[in-house]
Parts: C-alpha cells; sequence; structure tokens
C-alpha cells in the first residue's frame, strides 16, 4: 500500500515537470517527485512486526526484530540534498523574477 | 493536447514500474523483508569487525559503535563519509545563495503587513523555546530520533520566527559565517586527526561508553552538536538572503 | 600519502577559504595544482573510510582506471582554474568543493556515495553556470540534474531491495552468485543509465546543454563541456563495465538511444551556425559513442576517446568562448579568417578539430583505428559502419569550419589573446600530435586499462 503510495507520488511530479509552465510549480513539482522518492527508499526496509531500530530500556537486545535501518539512513542524507536544491532553485527562481518580471516560461520571450 | 499525452505518459510509467516490481522474485514484497540478508544485521549487531558481544542496553561497553541509536552509528559512523557529502551539499546550497542574491548593503524587504508590538515581544519568548528544543534534539541524537539535522533545522526555524514576527530584525551574519566555517572545518579535521592517529579517514578515537548513557558513543555526539550548529547557521543564513533586497 | 586527501583537502580549504575571501583564489590554485602533484605519490589500493570493511563501510577504490581519469580530470581543471581565476574571484570556494566533487566521484567505489558526490558535483556545477547571466538555462539545468540523480536513486534502491548491499564490487558478486535472469534487472539498469545519462548530456536527455553551452564563457565552457563531461563519463564507464549485466532488450534500448544520439548529433552540428553550437552537438555525439563503446566492452579504446575529447574540447571551447567575450558573436559568418591574425591560436584549433575527427597523424586517428578494429573483431558491424558516415559527416564539417575561419574575401577581425593561453593551448595541440606519432606508449596505456577493468558484464 505503500508503496502504492509513493510510486503514485512520483507519477505526480513526473507529470507535474512535463506539463507545468510556472517557475514555483515547477519547484513544487520537484519536491513532490523527491518526496515520493524517499518514502519509496523507506518502504523498501520495512518488516512487519519490526521494532524502531533503537535500543531502548524496554527494547534492549539485539536479537529482537527491528525494521531495516539503512535505507532510513540513506533517506536522511537525501532530504538533506533536496533541501539544498530547492533553496538554490528558489534563489534562482527570485533572480529570475528580477530580469524578467514573470514566473510564466512562456512569458520569457528571448532567452 | 500535450497534457493529454503527458497523462498517459506517466501512467503508463507507473503501470510499467509496478508490473516489473511485482514481477521480480528478487525484490521482496512490502514487509518481507530478511534483514539478515542485507548489510543491516551486522549495523544491528555492531560486529561489523568481528566481535561477538551481546548488544544489550544499559549494560554493553565500548562496542565497536556506541549509540543507542542504530540510525545514527549508521549516518555518523559507519557511513560517516557520506555525512560529509551532505555536510557540503548545505555548504554549496547556502554560499550559491549568498552569491546569487546577496551583495554589498542589504537592507529587509518592504512587505505589506505590519507585525504589532505584542508579536514582537511574545516571539522572543517563544523564540527561546524552540532555540532549547532544537539543541535538546542535536545533543540526544545517538539516543533517540533526530540528530544534528533537525535540530539544526529546528534552531533555524527560531531564527525565521524572530524574522517573521519582526521587520527590522537582522540577524548578526558575520558571527554566522564563522560558526559555519568552524563547525565544517572541525568535522574535517576530526577525520583528519582520525587518519593520522587511528589510520583510516574518521576513525571514532574516543571511547564508547556504556550503551544508552548520555555520555557515550564516543565521538558522535560531538560530530553532531557540529552539525547541528552547521546546518542552524546555514539555513539561517539562506533566511535571511531571501528576506533582504539591495538597498540602504 | 592516502588518496583520500584529494577529497578532503579541497574540503578542508573551502571551508577556510570563506574566512579569508582575500586569498582564496590563491588557495584554490595552490590546492588544485597540490592534487595534480600528489598523483604521482599515491599508491594504488583500496582504501576503507572509517577501518570498516567493504560493503559495510564505503571503500574508495584507486587502480589503473581511477589513476588515468584523475589525471586527466585534476590537470585539465588546474588548466582551466590558472586561465580563469583572476576573473572569477568570487567563486573560489565553491571551485574548490568542485573539485573535491569531481575527485570523490572518480574515486568512489559505493553507489550511494556515488549518489552524493553526483550531487555535489553537480550543485557546484549550477552555480558556475550562473556566471553566464543566463537563470533561465541555469534553472533548466538544476531540473534536469535533480531528476537525473533522483532516477539513479531510484533504480539504485531497486537493486538494494533485490540484494541487500550498496557497494559496487559485492554488488557485482551478489548478481554473478545470485543467478538472477538479466531480463529481471533490466529495468533499474536502466534507471541508472538515464539517471547518469543526463547529466553526461546523452541525446535525448541533453534539454539543458544547449542553453548553458550556447553561451557559455571561458570559465563554464571548458568546465562543462571538457572537465564535467570527461569525469562524469569516467564514472559511466566504471559502472557500465563492473556493474551492469546486459540482457539482450536491454543491449536494444539502450543501442537505439545512444545510435540515434549519435546522428542526431552529428546532423545538428553539421546545420549549426556557430562554432559553439558545432562544438556542443559534436560532445553530445561524442559522448553518446563513447558509452555505446563501454557498452560493448571496447573499454581501453573508450578511455582513449574521453582524453582525445577532454583535451580537444577544453582547447576549442575556451578558444570560442574568448573570441565570443571580444567579438560579441561567435557566428561563423561574421568571424571569418579570424585565425589569419592568430596563426598559433588557429593551428591549435585545427590540431584539435581534426584529433576528433580522427584524421591521420593525430592522437585521435590512432584512437579510431584502434576502435574500429576492435568493433569489426566482436561484430558490431552496424555501429561500425554508423561511426564510419558520422566521421565523413564530422571531417566535411570540421573541414567546412576551418577553412572559414583561416580564409576570408573580408576584412579578417582582430582578436587579442594572452600569451599565457596561447602557451597552454599550444603545449596541448603539440601533445595531441606527438601521441598521434608515437602509438607506442597510448598502446601500452589502453592494455593497461583493459587488464584493470574486468568486464563483468557480457553480452549475454
Amino acid at each position: 500500500m505503500l508503496q502504492y503510495a509513493a510510486i503514485v507520488l512520483i507519477m505526480l511530479g513526473l507529470y507535474g515537470l512535463l506539463t507545468q509552465r510556472n517557475i514555483i510549480k515547477i519547484i513544487i513539482s520537484l519536491n513532490i517527485l523527491e518526496i515520493g522518492l524517499n518514502l519509496f527508499i523507506v518502504s523498501v526496509g520495512f518488516v512487519t512486526d519490526g521494532l524502531a531500530p533503537i535500543f531502548t530500556s524496554i527494547n534492549n537486545s539485539n536479537h529482537l526484530l527491528f525494521v531495516d535501518p539503512l535505507p532510513q539512513a540513506l533517506v536522511l542524507t537525501a532530504i538533506v540534498i533536496g533541501v539544498g536544491t530547492t533553496a538554490l532553485g528558489l534563489a534562482l527562481a527570485k533572480k529570475i523574477y528580477q530580469k524578467y518580471g514573470t514566473f510564466e516560461i512562456d512569458e520569457m520571450g528571448e532567452e | 493536447m500535450k497534457n493529454f499525452l503527458a497523462l498517459l505518459l506517466t501512467l503508463f510509467l507507473g503501470f510499467l514500474i509496478v508490473a516489473t516490481l511485482g514481477n521480480n522474485n528478487f525484490f521482496p514484497a512490502y514487509g518481507d523483508v530478511d534483514v539478515t540478508t542485507r548489510v543491516s544485521q551486522k549495523y544491528i549487531d555492531r560486529n561489523v569487525n568481528g566481535g561477538s558481544e551481546e548488544v544489550i542496553y544499559g549494560q554493553a561497553t565500548n562496542l565497536e559503535s556506541g549509540p543507542a541509536n542504530t540510525i545514527t552509528a549508521i549516518v555518523a559512523d559507519y557511513r560517516s563519509f557520506d555525512t560529509l557529502g551532505e555536510v557540503t551539499v548545505l555548504f554549496v546550497s547556502s554560499l550559491g545563495v549568498a552569491l546569487l542574491l546577496g551583495g554589498a548593503k542589504q537592507k529587509r524587504l518592504e512587505l505589506n503587513f505590519k507585525p504589532n508590538f505584542m508579536l514582537k515581544v511574545g516571539s522572543r519568548a517563544l523564540f527561546g523555546i524552540i532555540l532549547m528544543t532544537g539543541v535538546y534534539i542535536a545533543i540526544h541524537g545517538h539516543l533517540t530520533p533526530g540528530g544534528g539535522f533537525p535540530g539544526g533545522t529546528m534552531i533555524a526555524s527560531s531564527v525565521l520566527l524572530l524574522y517573521l514576527a519582526d521587520d527590522e530584525f537582522r540577524a548578526k551574519l558575520k558571527g554566522f559565517k564563522m560558526l559555519e566555517s568552524a563547525a565544517g572545518s572541525a568535522y574535517v579535521l576530526i577525520g583528519l586527526a582520525g587518519l593520522i592517529f587511528g589510520g583510516y579517514f574518521l576513525v571514532n578515537l574516543l571511547d564508547n561508553g556504556v550503551l544508552g548513557n548520555l555520555l557515550s558513543a564516543g565521538m558522535i555526539p560531538i560530530i553532531y552538536v557540529l552539525i547541528g550548529l552547521k546546518v542552524g547557521s546555514e539555513i539561517s543564513g539562506i533566511i535571511d538572503n531571501f528576506l533582504t533586497e539591495e538597498g540602504v | 600519502m592516502s588518496a583520500i586527501l584529494l577529497i578532503v583537502v579541497p574540503l578542508l580549504a573551502a571551508f577556510v577559504s570563506i574566512l579569508f575571501k582575500k586569498a582564496s583564489s590563491y588557495i584554490l590554485l595552490i590546492v588544485s595544482f597540490a592534487s595534480v602533484v600528489t598523483l604521482n605519490y599515491v599508491p594504488l589500493e583500496v582504501i576503507n573510510i572509517g577501518g570498516f570493511t567493504a560493503p559495510y563501510g564505503i571503500n574508495l577504490v584507486l587502480d589503473n582506471y581511477s589513476l588515468i581519469g584523475l589525471y586527466i580530470v585534476d590537470s585539465m581543471f588546474f588548466l582551466v582554474i590558472a586561465l580563469n581565476c583572476i576573473k572569477f574571484k568570487k567563486l573560489s570556494t565553491i571551485l574548490l568543493v568542485s573539485l573535491a566533487g569531481l575527485n570523490g566521484l572518480l574515486l568512489t567505489g559505493d553507489l550511494f556515495n556515488l549518489f552524493v558526490f553526483l550531487e555535489v558535483s553537480g550543485i557546484a556545477a549550477y552555480l558556475i553556470t550562473t556566471t553566464n547571466k543566463k537563470p533561465l538555462a541555469t534553472f533548466n539545468y538544476l531540473v534536469a540534474g535533480t531528476v537525473g540523480s533522483s532516477l539513479y536513486l531510484f533504480g539504485l534502491i531497486i537493486l538494494y531491495g533485490m540484494f541487500g548491499t550498496l557497494n559496487m564490487a559485492d554488488m557485482a558478486n551478489e548478481i554473478a552468485i545470485s543467478g538472477v535472469s538479466a531480463n529481471a534487472l533490466a529495468f533499474p539498469f536502466l534507471l541508472m543509465f538515464i539517471g547518469l545519462g543526463v547529466e553526461a548530456k546523452l541525446l535525448p536527455f541533453n534539454s539543458w546543454a544547449k542553453g548553458i553551452l550556447l553561451s557559455a564563457n571561458k570559465l563554464t565552457g571548458p568546465m562543462i563541456a571538457s572537465v564535467y563531461a570527461g569525469a562524469t563519463l569516467f564514472v559511466f564507464g566504471r559502472i557500465l563495465t563492473t556493474l551492469f549485466i546486459y540482457s539482450d532488450q536491454l543491449v536494444l534500448v539502450l543501442s537505439v538511444i545512444l545510435i540515434v544520439g549519435i546522428i542526431a548529433g552529428e546532423t545538428m552540428a553539421f546545420s549549426s551556425k556557430k562554432i559553439r553550437g558545432v562544438l556542443l552537438y559534436s560532445s553530445i555525439a561524442q559522448a553518446s559513442l563513447i558509452v555505446m563503446l563501454f557498452v560493448l566492452g571496447i573499454t581501453g579504446w573508450a578511455t582513449m576517446m574521453i582524453i582525445v575529447n577532454i583535451v580537444s574540447k577544453f582547447i576549442m571551447f575556451s578558444i570560442a568562448s574568448h573570441t565570443n567575450d571580444v567579438l560579441g558573436t561567435d557566428e561563423i559568418e561574421d568571424v571569418q579568417g579570424m585565425f589569419l591574425n592568430n596563426k598559433t591560436i588557429g593551428v591549435a584549433f585545427t590540431v584539435a578539430a581534426l584529433n576528433i575527427s580522427g584524421l591521420p597523424l593525430f592522437f585521435g586517428f590512432i584512437v579510431k583505428m584502434n576502435m574500429l578494429t576492435d568493433l569489426f573483431a566482436k561484430d558490431g558491424y552496424f555501429l561500425a559502419a554508423v561511426i564510419l558516415i558520422t566521421s565523413v559527416i564530422e571531417g566535411i564539417y570540421y573541414m567546412r569550419l576551418i577553412l572559414k575561419l583561416w580564409f576570408t574575401d573580408k576584412i579578417a577581425p582582430k582578436i587579442k589573446f594572452e600569451f599565457s593561453f596561447q602557451y597552454v593551448v599550444t603545449i596541448l595541440a603539440v601533445l595531441l600530435i606527438v601521441f598521434g606519432l608515437y602509438a607506442s606508449p597510448v598502446i601500452a596505456l589502453n592494455d593497461e586499462v583493459e587488464d584493470t577493468i574486468v568486464y563483468e558484464g557480457g553480452i549475454q
């Protein structure tokens, strides 16, 4: 179920990237694509009835059944990289607005 | 017409992905994963380099990797090179935003609303609470979920609160730049110290302590605090660059 | 001397240099020069980071292939910096991070680490292209690069779900012993191919290249078209040979994409009116050709082809961008005869162009000849025919370009090239001629590379 939702989000992001002509909407579609991808990565590591991989006073031994911790670590990195790219994209959007006065690609005549 | 074609293409791609993954015998169904066949089992057992200690909360001492939070052990110990790359990505992004939007003289952006006095005063109180939460999460990264990255972002969000609540507030950017540079260099220098004294880059040099205590896991809390400070100062710098414009 | 210093020292220099703004360009020069020098002293080894053996930790692989890649990319990087650093002082920190990212790309042996370094060098590249002053083109580059990396990560995660490891050598091992059919692997491999192909400018994923390179300046042109293109192709080569197992469908799909790329690239170069346009489409066609050679397993000559391309495109893009800076245009009709007043530059440009088209007496000719020989040995007749036909087209448009730039009946434009620039360009051109006449070190190098790269994937 979760994997289907993740794939739907990825496809939504791709559809947005293919059809939208507004800079801000393109950035939003890119973010939706990345969220779907991160969700998919986490879902690859899920174990039914597994516990969160943190040793606490209740779950205190390594013989218990834990979910896979590696995809979660990968997602941590991927989220931060996505944030960096989005910040740069928005700064470029502000520069584009200062130069052309609009966010619609079709109205920016000269390239 | 173009929208319809794009819709068809994405629907087709979606079905293709679902069908391929479903037919793939090696790709496990959702929830059916056997962790022991993957690399992660050794991360949970903390015996990548051999060793046969039982990992018991509150009793195991000086394990191969100290944090009680296995994900922190992966991010900051086993695969800390990826974390170094991630920190670099944020560094370059914040530098790039400053390059694109910064300038010599900047003033706050003119907005259409003016916050009132109650908001300005009340936000200062809230600022302290949010800052404390961020610091707590960054320091306890080896015991609870979170760590340096969410902690640093919360610290930056407290700065954002002050920017939104007060239309004349500007943070001291010079101090942030020094903090960012010092924290980043310290991370790389810790790694180099590992290379010189331990033979490998980013080896954990301090003792790992008892699993589950606050003062455990060697250098990892220190690394996470450094990362938290770096992320906080970088995102605060980005916020400042977006909310200012040319002028005096 | 450990190879990890090649990545760590530029990073440390980058973190420190934001405090010392005035000295940052000197730091950049010193560090990039030091990285070229260090390459002579590093032993060939596999480095485990943190002391954790692969596949549980990340490892860096320094073998003959990476060493050649590092030599070429770092030397070209140093040359681009040396010719440009005075004008682009504000970018010094970003260029240091870019150096660290490129070295990391070439050294790493872990697939997720490759994704991280792809993003690091990618973000540095986006910022380098902002010097073109065309924010919309940079934005398109950013979107394309991010989508490419995301698709690569998607393919990687499917592979992790199937085999449970992230290390390149370990994953190749697991694929070999698990007996999985090549058809099941085709989909994740295709995703990874598309992801890396966006960055490597393969047609049809190259929507960003036109915007960036058609208006490239002296820093962006050589950096993106020569240094970054070379590094990405080296990485592509490593993945295509160590990891991929080819099923018939996958080879068919990839061949179609790549052959379309070669043909379309050459025809678009033929009909282009600006010097930089010709170079850009030629780069796309060459990149598709090199990747096709890697897919077929002719790894040594593909590597040599990358070297030819990097050096030649550096020379030609620098000359074309400088022309544009001085004259304001690089339309071929407007700059006719410009080599009459700049004979050394003209000779260097001619040498570089003839190298790529593969005329005799040059390095490019040796590469092309041996490559075609190997292709015939592997029964790749269709591809060899495509290469021969496109070589003819290439020869025609390069000849036409060179003739127009040397001879004119109008007044020749006068452009001043700095002496250091002429010096560098001449040395590189001379190197290209020397290796064309003395083939034996080249063939020895090719054998070294072929021995190192164990071609795991075969056409099955």
